[in-house]
């Protein structure tokens, strides 16, 4: 009974351990800036405070950003996730030649570095006239989230028995039919873990955001935010960290209510093995 | 780059001609007339101000819409070398260095500004205001939109007090020991920059010049390796003692936020440091004032720093004529006063009209701080950057280059934090200066 | 006659499948396979960022390139970070998977916790643990110094070794969680009866580790191992938003020297060929990754 309390605590410490940066953040966000500066630094606030989110969003572009974000990241994910199922269910369940070549392809390109595609991106978007804008970071977060897409959503698939797919088509009905009335509703957890997945990715993605966008219509929150860092008048610690917590806003909805997915696209993800 | 005869984006066009893409629609342009106006300069009450301006040229100019956004000093020159790459340049930048836009306007980017100095009134600027701005074609690059005094000793008079201190320092030496008598109780002496950028390499700039150095000789040969700069680079390692742990990533948003808090004795910045104390910490209000920063003797004259905080246009605006029309709008009384008010002390005005003018000096923390202002106004009229080392110096076209590429700063941090040998640092230093000197 | 002639049907879903991926082609060969040409093309160019004027200068970059300090400095960086972040993430990530596979309190919630660096955006991570590692205010400073383990504030990101050690620290707290979860979903597929076993045997806890669960995980380590290696081999927000490199490059490694050569220092063309050089090395990651892979699906 000791050893088993000895060992909740001892396991408790390290899971309190690693999530501490989190509550700091929390913690220093609901401080007044004056608190900050106090030695020794108080651990909980003595002053409550959420001028900072308020500061935030009157004060900032913050909501601005946010917004952008969420057009940026959900044209991403809904594209991504549609050319990515159908591009899967035919690597899986078809025929054909070059099939495996693409399988391949896609492999590889899941695994290539950003930066190496980023200079030529950038002036292909440049000229197309798409520089600073939201669609020029569509197109640039497609080279990194279709193949991850793509490689979750084919791992999925594969789990998928063929049977079901076989007794449709004896019963007459097409192959695009099966797919929509058999597959489809079978792979729905799949397409929502991955779309989870692109999401946050586009959600969090910020080099290319970084060099393709230099205008505050377009930037979204990664390079808004740390461009509030960078400031030379000021800095204003809690409001950087308020910015942070509003800034996982999402990523705390999805914690909260659909986490076993986000721990299915993992035994997709290609560490499966 | 200096014999580039390829045309403009050859390199593009030789990509798009090996694919179809060109033939995908290039993004439709707003029909109305936006002017994108980009400046590093952006706390709140600066940014209210501007709104103002913006306001008032919007009624005046029907149509026109203007859009402030807000760039870095240590973020500029990488956004606006892609914003000049993808020809979505902004339509008017303010309150860069002068010699950002004197490396600009040589690779032909920026417009000439000498119509827009005359909207505004040539004769109303302080005498020698636009020098700075003249350009190798005699044509002005831009034009300053205030001065600066970057480079002021900020002191705690009741930190003094207490640790025996009864003059502002004058040299080196006083400096160092009154930072050393003032560090305790967790109190540091002073927040130098060591970090790998600007204000590492714009400051040290002004501490070679307190030696009696300079970088650049006359003749823009590069003058690096001397004496002088040895014991600049002796000295300012010495006081790295007296300077807080994380100095070596210290740009001008925490050494003014380690002065204004009450983390260091003293402080290094502009006027703007007045305004922040009085709304941040109050308690400190009434002990700080400023003098220019130290030489290493009494016998060399103090050098101040001042960025001439500019106005220019980028060549490739779409809506030039708006944008100088803009420009010149900047210095109607109402908005620029509103502007200055913002930080007061921090961007002095470069109009003698609004310099006399009595709604400029009402302002409580000019009145409160009346000699400071003062202070400060002098050693910014008199001030220099590394684009115009002294008055004997010609305008330098690459300054915004050495700045850029941070060899100065690498220079401060390959001697103090690494330990490397000074000798070969500077020659190191000097020849990567040399390099971008040639092009 | 070796193969029998394809069907009506077959041809047409033959036709189908290819209708189906013809979009990821598409997209594929604009964004990607487009994009990764034109970089070893503009890698022979002499590219001037701001007016993109250029000229040919055929392999000068390679050559400067692997002449230059510059990239050796960079590759050597890189290898100490990937093998230090990585070296972490995988002893960690195994203990806490140990730790999160027995029955402990409120699991669920300790498994949210230990997620949720992993789903955060390295912007977030980074301003956080600027904040701990903050010099006058920071708490980690603060706190060693009442244990009385320093008396002076310790400069974490601007003086070496102190920014490469806290690089590779917060790359660890950051990318643990993905071995934790990776590891703990084989751990739970360990048959008990091998537990069993082993206790019969008498084997005590470290022994079953070792005997036991160590070889069973083998296999999911090895693709853990590699994945995360190209991964942390190419990562670019963390080391840059962190230390941007400094100081001077201590903690450059190649993806910003990529950066820094296309916008500080306005080489386009150079960067290119950086970002190719760093490509080819990673090859050798990938290929043998991806043979894995195919080993693995194919047998």
């Amino acid at each position: 009974m000791i050893r088993k309390i000895a060992f909740n605590l001892f396991a408790w410490a390290l899971v309190l351990a690693v999530a501490f940066p989190l509550f700091w953040m929390l913690v220093t966000s609901v401080k007044p800036q004056f608190e900050l500066f106090r030695r020794p630094p108080t651990i909980l606030p003595e002053t409550w405070t959420f001028e900072h989110y308020i500061g935030l969003l009157k004060e900032t572009n913050f909501l601005n950003y946010f917004w952008n974000s969420i057009i940026l990241s959900t044209t991403t994910t809904l594209i991504v996730v549609a050319i990515a199922t159908i591009g899967a269910y035919s690597l899986v369940r078809f025929k054909y030649r070059g099939r495996e070549t693409l399988a391949f392809l896609v492999l590889f390109t899941y695994l290539l570095p950003s930066v190496v595609l980023i200079l030529p991106l950038y002036l292909m978007l440049v000229q197309l006239g798409l520089s600073n804008t939201i669609t020029s970071l569509v197109i640039a977060y497609t080279t990194f989230a279709l193949p991850y897409a793509l490689w979750l959503l084919r791992s999925f698939m594969a789990g998928i028995p063929e049977d079901l797919e076989s007794a449709a088509l004896v019963d007459g009905a097409t192959r695009l039919g099966a797919f929509r009335d058999v597959i489809l509703p079978q792979l729905l957890p799949g397409i929502i873990s991955t779309a989870l997945f692109t999401f946050i990715l586009s959600w969090n993605e910020y080099l290319f955001a970084l060099v393709l966008v230099n205008s505050d219509e377009a930037r979204p929150l990664t390079t808004g935010v740390m461009n509030m860092l960078v400031s030379s008048f000021n800095i204003e610690w809690s409001l950087l960290m308020a910015a942070s917590v509003m800034m996982s806003v999402p990523l705390i909805i999805v914690f909260a209510f659909l986490q076993s997915y986000l721990t299915r696209g993992f035994g997709a993800g290609g560490v499966k093995g | 780059m200096t014999t580039m005869l390829t045309g403009r984006r050859n390199v593009l066009k030789g990509l798009a001609a090996t694919t179809a893409m060109t033939a995908l629609p290039r993004a439709a342009r707003a029909q109305e007339t936006t002017l994108r106006w980009w400046s590093p300069q952006s706390a709140p009450l600066q940014v209210a101000a501007y709104q103002t301006q913006i306001a008032n040229f919007e009624a005046a100019n029907p149509g026109v819409k203007v859009v402030f956004e807000t760039t870095s000093d240590e973020g500029y020159a990488p956004q606006l070398a892609a914003a000049f790459s993808s020809g979505e340049v902004p339509d008017i930048v303010t309150h860069l260095p002068s010699f950002a836009i004197q490396s600009y306007y040589a690779n032909g980017l920026v417009e000439p500004f000498n119509d827009v100095i005359d909207m505004i009134g040539a004769d109303d600027f302080f005498e020698g205001a636009n020098d700075v701005f003249r350009a190798a074609d005699g044509n002005y690059c831009g034009t300053g939109i205030g001065n600066s005094a970057a480079n002021m000793l900020w002191l705690r008079k009741d930190l003094m007090e207490e640790a025996g201190i009864d003059a502002a320092p004058t040299t080196w030496d006083e400096l160092r020991a009154a930072a050393q008598a003032m560090q305790k109780n967790g109190i540091f002496g002073a927040p130098l920059p060591y970090g790998a950028n600007s204000m590492t390499t714009l400051i040290f700039a002004g501490v070679i010049h307190q030696a009696g150095g300079q970088i650049f000789d006359t003749d823009l040969s590069v003058a690096l390796d001397t004496q002088e700069t040895r014991d600049a680079l002796e000295w300012y390692g010495a006081m790295r003692e007296v300077c807080p742990p994380g100095a070596t990533n210290y740009s001008w948003g925490e050494a003014i936020t380690a002065f204004v808090s009450g983390a260091t004795a003293t402080g290094i910045y502009t006027g703007r440091v007045l305004g922040n104390v009085n709304a941040q910490n109050p308690s400190i209000a009434d002990s700080v004032t400023c003098v220019r920063y130290p030489t290493k003797s009494t016998a060399i004259a103090p050098w101040t720093f001042n960025d001439f905080p500019s106005v220019f246009i980028p060549a490739q605006s779409n809506n030039i004529e708006m944008a100088k029309k803009f420009a010149a709008s900047l210095f109607d009384p109402e908005g620029y006063i509103q502007q200055l008010h913002a930080a007061p002390g921090h961007v002095l005005p470069v109009l003698k009209s609004i310099n006399d003018n009595p709604d400029y000096q009402n302002n409580e923390i000019i009145q409160k701080y009346p000699a400071e202002v003062e202070l400060m106004s002098e050693a910014a009229a008199g001030g220099f950057n590394l684009g115009y080392e002294s008055a004997n110096h010609p305008s330098n076209e690459k300054a915004g280059e050495v700045v850029g590429s941070g060899v100065i700063a690498e220079m401060v941090q390959r001697v103090i934090l690494n330990g490397d040998n000074v000798d070969e640092v500077i020659g190191d230093t000097a020849k990567a200066i040399e390099d971008i000197m040639k092009g | 006659m070796a193969t029998r002639p394809k069907t009506l049907l077959e041809r047409h879903y033959a036709l189908l499948g290819l209708a189906l991926i013809a979009p990821t082609v598409l997209v594929f060969c604009a964004v990607i396979v487009y994009p990764l040409i034109s970089a070893i093309y503009l890698s022979l160019f002499s590219i001037f960022t701001p007016t993109l004027e250029g000229e040919w200068v055929g392999l000068a970059n390679y050559r400067e390139l692997l002449t230059s300090g510059d990239f050796w400095s960079a590759l050597r960086v890189n290898l100490i970070w990937t093998i230090g972040t990585l070296t972490l993430q995988i002893v960690a990530g195994v203990g806490m998977a140990l730790i999160l596979h027995q029955n402990i309190w409120f699991r669920s919630l300790a498994r949210s916790l230990i997620l949720f660096p992993y789903f955060v955006s390295t912007v977030v991570a980074v301003l956080v643990w600027k904040w701990l590692f903050n010099d006058l205010y920071g708490i980690l400073n603060h706190l060693m110094m009442t244990a009385g383990i320093i008396d002076w504030p310790i400069d974490y990101l601007g003086m070496m070794p102190n920014a490469l050690i806290s690089v590779i620290l917060v790359g660890a707290w950051k990318y643990f969680p993905f071995v934790v979860i990776a590891v703990l979903a084989r751990l739970q597929t360990i048959p008990d009866a091998l537990y069993e076993a082993a206790r019969i045997d008498g084997a005590g806890p470290v022994a079953r580790f070792f005997d036991v669960t160590l070889p069973q995980l083998r296999d999911v380590l090895v693709v853990i191992i590699m994945l995360r290696a190209i991964w942390d081999f190419k990562e670019f927000d963390l080391i840059f938003l962190l230390t941007g490199g400094g100081p001077v490059n201590s903690t450059e490694t190649l993806p910003l020297l990529v950066y820094k050569e296309a916008f500080a220092l306005n080489q386009m063309g150079m960067a290119s060929a950086y970002a190719v050089v760093m490509m080819l090395i990673m090859l050798v990651f990938m290929i043998l990754y991806v043979r894995r892979t195919r080993s693995v699906d194919g047998a």
